[in-house]
């Protein structure tokens, strides 16, 4: 153990005496304070805190990132090229020792730097709305879309129920020879259950769409201000003279009316709304709506003396108060620790093989595809069916050895929406991206250089 | 092997170390089945021209690379046994140490490997220090030291664990000579201390004066071994060291030696340009003259002179390194010197008096006390030379003669210089 710690304090003197530790400390601690006075967001005081501690926690986790590919890389590839290594695996430490002392060295390093620059980011956070002015609607926005954290419990749809409805109409096609020529059946059966989805998400003038939730667990159930909070984004099939729907939501438990209990014992709230396509809208109605076993319905009534198209309902989503935005923010940067921890495992593995310039590339690669992992993804899963089979037996191991550092494992997504990051989430997130695919990674490297050669040849 | 049956302290066995090239064909062989063995407490010299496999054989027995064939042995284990890197001390050809390290900051972070707790690791980190002359430097960082001050770390490092062997790869490159007779002081104290060392330097006179034993690498193959003085020795020649003598004494000892029908050339002993340098340099360290270098190194102190002297030899060991007689030639050849490749034969010359000679020195204690297994006594190993017994002078030369100097009688070694040790 005591050769451990002796690495990992010489790895926390090297990284420090690095100078690309100290410009990312200088550049750090001169922006994040002149970030929080120059952004602005879209002028209002919610929107500045979302700019800056989306682009503050953004320039952390960048930095942060590229210093830790950095020291990851150097550290092992300069004690070898250095033969700094002649001296210490002569000693009596083993090796993979050797590679877990500079890896702890790396993380402890990374630990200090997030909750030092994390604090400045909080710290800065909580002032802004006493630097800036704020009347009393705007402090209460801000308290109930930004200083807090909300579970969100989204739409989803029966994906069995939409296939089997797509390969029935497939069939019908077939059977009436409609099915176009040119069109594979399996490109005609994504294309299908595409239409059967949106099916699913459309409102005609005149109909109304209802969702049922379950579970929606209010923390502060004896709160009279309670809310709950519904957050959906409009699409529209035809244009719209002003891009914008006028509708009525319903939100409560309707069972009370479809059993005929008599007087609801819980209220259900009627709103009216006007709201432009394409962008995410909230509203709030009193949380007693919700039932005792926390089943709650919601329904959108498309008006058509107002409206006189369909109505696609994107990403309707039912959101309640379930923690505080400092858990909360500790927990982002524990999501941001994450692709630490696993960028200094790459990193360190990768030198036990491979030079720093070539591992350092891998390591930037990596980082790149983690960002844009979702995505990528998301591309190779329209393949047809003999190239989706040739990727799933090639690609997407390899795909999914990558980290993800898009999508829902981006932090500032939760922090300037107010949203909690479920402990169940970020405990999967770390196990699987820390302990099963950095753990793999960090295998590989210690048995690579447990049997290396740490001499080169010269004779 | 077992570690408490081993006779040797390094030991290799058929190594093999072949290069390939990118398609993995053999395209250098570095070392060649090479068996190399160093017994415990001798200072073993391994010496070889540039590329010849030394450096690669030392990296092989430290486990730095793989051998292709064939074992190495340190303690009886491999050095990739923690129980056995612990006893060993390792110093590179180049020091290797992290730049951004001071010098204590170094040393105390070689210590922490080895699990030294605080106090005895402050307490050898100074000691260690003071003995390689860098006690006021311990704050400087390590890339600012030159390379003789860097080697002067790099030693002390690889003492930091009071090793029983040490292995030490030209441990006096880039060090001025008074530094070089420090470390082979040192050395040989170390040696004396029960510690053995595998000595690998291209500095011959460094290793002629402090090794028990060399071996000669040439091509990865090992070409000769075997003790310094035997592999030295000129057994054909005779040198005598005196006080200064009048002429007609001079004339008398050449008439007689005429009468031996021996040649005999006279010549005033000139100092060695070492022992010159360090006298000067001495003399400004008296005079306390200002200088930024490295200072003066103590000499064995502290942790490193706290353990008596070990002498781990097996009757084997004692019988092979005890000091053998001239007459008897047999015996010293097959014990002790390996030739592996055939040497050319001498013919037989006319030998002085060996008995004489003999009896002429026999009240000194043996020259090379490294492999004496009793404790040395500074008072004897501080004697430059041996004292005469003039009685047997006189009857030498026949001839009653008053000399106030001393007289040495060794045989000529190919260098003319004395041993160190």
């Amino acid at each position: 153990m005591h050769s451990l710690w002796a690495m990992v304090r010489n790895t926390l003197s090297q990284a420090v005496r690095m100078k690309v530790a100290l410009v990312v400390i200088v550049l750090l601690a001169v922006l994040l304070p002149l970030m929080s006075v120059v952004m602005e967001g879209d002028g209002t005081p919610l929107g500045k805190l979302q700019t800056f501690v989306s682009y503050g926690l953004g320039l952390v986790s960048l930095l942060l990132c590229i210093l830790t590919i950095g020291i990851s890389t150097y550290t092992l590839s300069y004690d070898l090229k250095r033969c700094h290594l002649f001296l210490v695996v002569t000693k009596p430490i083993r090796r993979y020792q050797i590679i877990a002392g500079k890896l702890i060295g790396i993380l402890i390093l990374d630990l200090v730097l997030l909750a030092v620059f994390g604090g400045i980011i909080y710290g800065l956070t909580l002032a802004i709305p006493k630097l800036v002015e704020v009347d009393s609607a705007q402090r209460e926005h801000i308290q109930n879309e930004f200083f807090t954290a909300r579970t969100g419990l989204k739409v989803t749809y029966d994906e069995a129920q939409l296939r089997k409805a797509a390969e029935e109409r497939l069939k019908m096609l077939r059977e009436s020879g409609q099915l176009p020529r040119e069109m594979s059946q399996f490109e005609a059966l994504r294309e299908l259950l595409a239409q059967e989805r949106m099916i699913a998400k459309s409102c005609p003038p005149g109909r109304s769409k209802r969702w049922d939730f379950e579970g929606v667990q209010i923390s502060e159930t004896n709160d009279p201000n309670a809310r709950i909070f519904v957050r959906y984004k409009f699409e529209a099939t035809t244009t719209l003279p002003d891009d914008t729907v006028y509708g009525t939501w319903r939100i409560g438990d309707f069972r009370q009316i479809e059993t005929g209990q008599g007087r609801p014992k819980t209220p259900i709230y009627e709103v009216q709304r006007s709201d432009t396509i394409r962008t995410y809208h909230e509203f709030y109605v009193p949380a007693d709506a919700v039932a005792d076993d926390g089943f709650l319905s919601v329904a959108f009534f498309n008006n058509p003396t107002l409206n006189n198209t369909t109505i696609i309902l994107d990403d309707v989503e039912v959101l309640y108060h379930s923690g505080t935005f400092t858990d909360n923010f500790i927990r982002s940067l524990v999501l941001i620790y994450v692709r630490l921890a696993f960028l200094a495992i790459l990193g360190v593995s990768l030198t036990t093989w491979l030079s720093f310039p070539v591992a350092i590339l891998v390591c930037l690669v990596a980082f790149l595809a983690g960002t844009a992992n979702g995505f990528i993804l998301d591309s190779f899963d329209g393949l047809g069916m003999t190239l989706g089979l040739i990727y799933n037996f090639t690609l997407r191991p390899l795909l999914w050895m990558l980290p993800q550092f898009d999508g829902v494992y981006n932090p500032s997504y939760y922090i300037i929406n107010g949203r909690l990051i479920g402990a169940g989430f970020l405990a999967k997130t770390f196990f699987i991206t820390v302990f099963i695919k950095g753990g793999l990674i960090l295998l590989l490297g210690m048995w690579i250089f447990s049997r290396r050669e740490i001499s080169k040849a010269v004779v | 092997m077992d570690a408490g049956e081993n006779t040797y302290a390094i030991e290799t066995i058929g190594l093999t170390k072949i290069f390939p090239d990118w398609w993995g064909r053999a395209k250098v062989v570095a070392v060649d089945d090479l068996n190399l063995q160093v017994r415990y407490n001798e200072i073993y010299g391994f010496l070889g021209p540039n590329g010849s496999g030394k450096t690669t054989t030392l990296k092989m027995i430290l486990n730095l690379l793989h051998p292709t064939r064939g074992k190495a042995f340190v303690l009886g284990g491999s050095c990739a046994e923690p129980e056995i890197s612990a006893r060993i001390g390792y110093l590179p050809e180049e020091s290797y140490l992290y730049r951004y390290l001071t010098a204590r900051e170094t040393l105390d972070f070689y210590g922490r490997i080895f699990g030294l707790p605080r106090e005895v690791r402050n307490e050898r980190i100074e000691t260690l220090l003071e003995m390689v002359g860098l006690a006021g430097m311990g704050n400087r960082p390590v890339g600012t030291f030159s390379k003789g001050m860097a080697r002067r770390i790099g030693l002390a490092q690889a003492l930091i664990n009071d090793p029983d062997v040490l292995i030490l790869d030209e441990p006096t490159s880039g060090m001025d000579p008074l530094g070089t007779r420090q470390i082979k002081d040192l050395l040989v104290e170390l040696a004396r201390r029960g510690k053995t060392i595998l000595l690998c330097s291209h500095l011959l006179a460094d290793v002629e004066d402090i090794c028990d034993r060399i071996g000669i690498l040439y091509g990865g193959k090992m070409q000769v071994e075997g003790p310094v003085r035997e592999l030295l020795q000129h057994q054909d020649q005779i040198e005598i060291h005196t006080g200064r003598l009048s002429e007609s004494t001079l004339e008398q000892i050449q008439d007689i030696l005429r009468r031996e029908d021996q040649d005999c050339d006279i010549q005033r002993p000139m100092d060695r340009l070492e022992t010159f340098f360090v006298n000067i340099v001495n003399k400004a360290l008296q005079e306390k003259q200002v200088t930024s270098g490295a200072g003066v190194g103590t000499g064995i102190t502290g942790f490193l002179a706290e353990r008596p002297v070990v002498r781990s030899q097996t009757l084997l060991d004692q019988l092979v390194s005890a000091r053998v007689a001239p007459e008897e030639p047999a015996r010293t050849e097959g014990s002790v010197t390996e030739k592996t490749q055939p040497k050319k034969t001498t013919p037989p010359v006319p030998q002085p008096d060996e008995n004489l000679l003999s009896r002429l020195v026999s009240t000194k204690p043996e020259a090379e006390p490294k492999t004496a297994p009793t404790e040395p006594t500074p008072q004897k190993a501080a004697e430059p030379t041996e004292k005469v017994k003039k009685d047997l002078l006189e009857s030498l030369i026949e001839h009653k003669h008053k000399s106030n100097g001393t007289t040495e009688v060794t045989r000529p070694d190919s260098s003319g210089d004395q041993p160190n040790a």
